[in-house]
């Protein structure tokens, strides 16, 4: 059997994490969640860090999702990133500065998500 | 003391609270970045220490690190120190001057006070930061071009300042890509021992070792339940006042009365402009001690003379409700002199 992509996934809304959590699970990802941008970033330093793809919220406490772009387009050039953005918040264009691959708004369609990861992973 | 210096080492990090450990964990993970970043919190909580860590622990220690507080000079000579000028660019500019932001290239540019900067700079600093470092000094055709790492302070809520229209939500995002929180010291109690443990050996050292009474537990207690309001700050102070006048139980009541009787915007919240002796204000016994190596009559003097200059110029600015003008025709220097003062000295306008 083919091992399944990995995907990271960071959102500091719980309802939102688990839900993109359990999507991805169902369709075979192995989903690696974290709540904020520092347990993000310490799996993105992580010796064995290894992920496919990674999906990150832009607006977060501390360590904003345009750091963790940033950082891991720094680490891993080729590992591509969606960011989401919420309501009424416009760090949209920094996420292009910091190279994201694409930034999609709230709210959007989970399938509509899974459609972006299939292209980014494909494209690799 | 000068507003900048280089490659100054700070303190460490003092405290166990869950705040403390949060601030020393996220600095550990975001030097090295050399990302954009906020420091919130209260006056005296440390944010300029949470900067110089960032500082220290990044590949960037040992080049310049430069503080310029944007609350203390009016926007026309602020944008002058922060982004220069050629000579004759206006009336006074008698030769060319770089600005900090070229004298931190390479290094760490701290933004303290923020929150205070006047909306046509926003507007410029935007600017600065999205072209990555580009600008032209004032009355300059030439474009500088600056690899510097911006860490800002504040004391304010900038949501709320941007919800008024005071601050540019798109600098604020621009800045805002790592957020670092320093909770007030009314909120972690428990750093208050380690903190005075710290700065009685720090204080001690200074003294030269000479045998000083470290507050009892008893007094520690009794500190571990005052509000604070002037945050570290004030608890160095209090700690000096009680090293030197040695009564501690008497200096902890005055605290606690006094906090009792009034309302937390008097006098404790001037944390850093209260009344010390002379010989504590020249430090005669800690760090401009004769025994040190350091000591010059030259250096001693000039601190001296600039923490008189201090005291008084935060004495009359206070009375005149910071009408600037007023202060300089009291001090009988001209308003320019008043402002580059207020600037080097680095004093702090209060809070609004
Ligand atoms: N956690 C800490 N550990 C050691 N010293 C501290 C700590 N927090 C503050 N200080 C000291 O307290 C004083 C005020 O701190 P500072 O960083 O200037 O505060 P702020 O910039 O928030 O006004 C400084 O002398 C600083 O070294
Ligand atoms: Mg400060």
């Amino acid at each position: 059997m083919k091992k399944p992509f990995k995907l990271l996934i960071i959102d500091d809304a719980e309802e939102i994490l688990n839900a993109l959590t359990n999507f991805f699970t169902k369709k075979k990802y192995d989903v690696v969640s974290a709540s904020n941008g520092l347990e993000g970033l310490k799996h993105i330093e992580a010796e064995d860090a290894a992920f496919d793809l990674i999906i990150t919220d832009l607006v977060l406490p501390s360590i904003s999702g345009v750091a963790i772009i940033s950082i891991a387009k720094k680490k891993f050039p080729d590992t591509p990133v969606i960011a989401i953005t919420g309501w009424g918040e416009h760090p949209e264009s920094l996420a292009k500065e910091a190279h994201a691959d694409h930034v999609l708004e709230k709210p959007f369609k989970l399938p509509e998500l899974e459609q972006l990861v299939i292209k980014l992973l494909a494209d690799e | 003391m000068s507003n900048h210096s280089k490659s100054k080492t700070g303190p460490p990090i003092v405290g166990v609270s869950k705040n403390m450990e949060r601030v020393r964990e996220l600095i550990e993970h975001v030097a090295h970045t050399g990302l954009n970043t906020v420091v919130f919190g209260e006056s005296g909580v440390g944010k300029e220490v949470v900067a110089q860590n960032l500082y220290q622990k990044s590949p960037r220690f040992g080049k310049p690190f430069i503080k310029i507080n944007c609350a203390a000079l009016p926007e026309g000579l602020l944008e002058s120190e922060l982004f220069g000028y050629e000579r004759g660019a206006f009336t006074g500019a008698e030769q060319k001057k770089k600005g900090k932001f070229q004298l931190a290239h390479s290094g760490v540019l701290l933004l303290d006070e923020i929150g205070d900067m006047s909306l046509p700079l926003q507007a410029k600093l935007l600017h600065v930061l999205q072209s990555g470092g580009g600008f032209s000094p004032l009355g300059s055709e030439k474009e500088v071009q600056t690899d510097t790492w911006v860490i800002a302070a504040t004391n304010h809520d900038l949501k709320k300042a941007i919800d008024e229209g005071k601050f540019r939500e798109d600098l604020y995002y621009r800045l805002n890509i790592i957020k670092i929180h320093v909770s007030p010291l009314r909120e972690r109690p428990e750093d208050i021992p380690l903190l005075i443990d710290f700065y009685t050996k720090e204080y001690a050292a200074m003294l030269n070792d000479r045998h000083i009474e470290k507050p009892s537990a008893q007094v520690i207690d009794r500190l571990c339940v005052y509000s604070w309001p002037g945050n570290v700050r004030e608890l160095q102070n209090v700690l000096k006042r009680m090293l030197v006048l040695g009564d501690s139980n008497q200096i902890v009541d005055e605290l606690l009365n006094g906090e009792r009787t009034s309302s937390p915007t008097s006098e404790a919240t001037n944390g850093p402009n209260q009344q010390v002796s002379l010989t504590q204000i020249i430090d005669l016994d800690g760090k401009n001690s004769p025994d040190n190596q350091s000591f010059s009559l030259k250096s001693a003097k000039k601190e001296a003379v600039e923490m008189v200059e201090r005291e008084i110029i935060s004495h009359v600015l206070a009375k005149t409700d910071w009408n600037r003008s007023k202060a300089a025709k009291i001090l009988k220097i001209s308003y320019k002199t008043l402002l580059y003062k207020i600037s080097d000295l680095n004093i702090i306008p209060p809070e609004k």
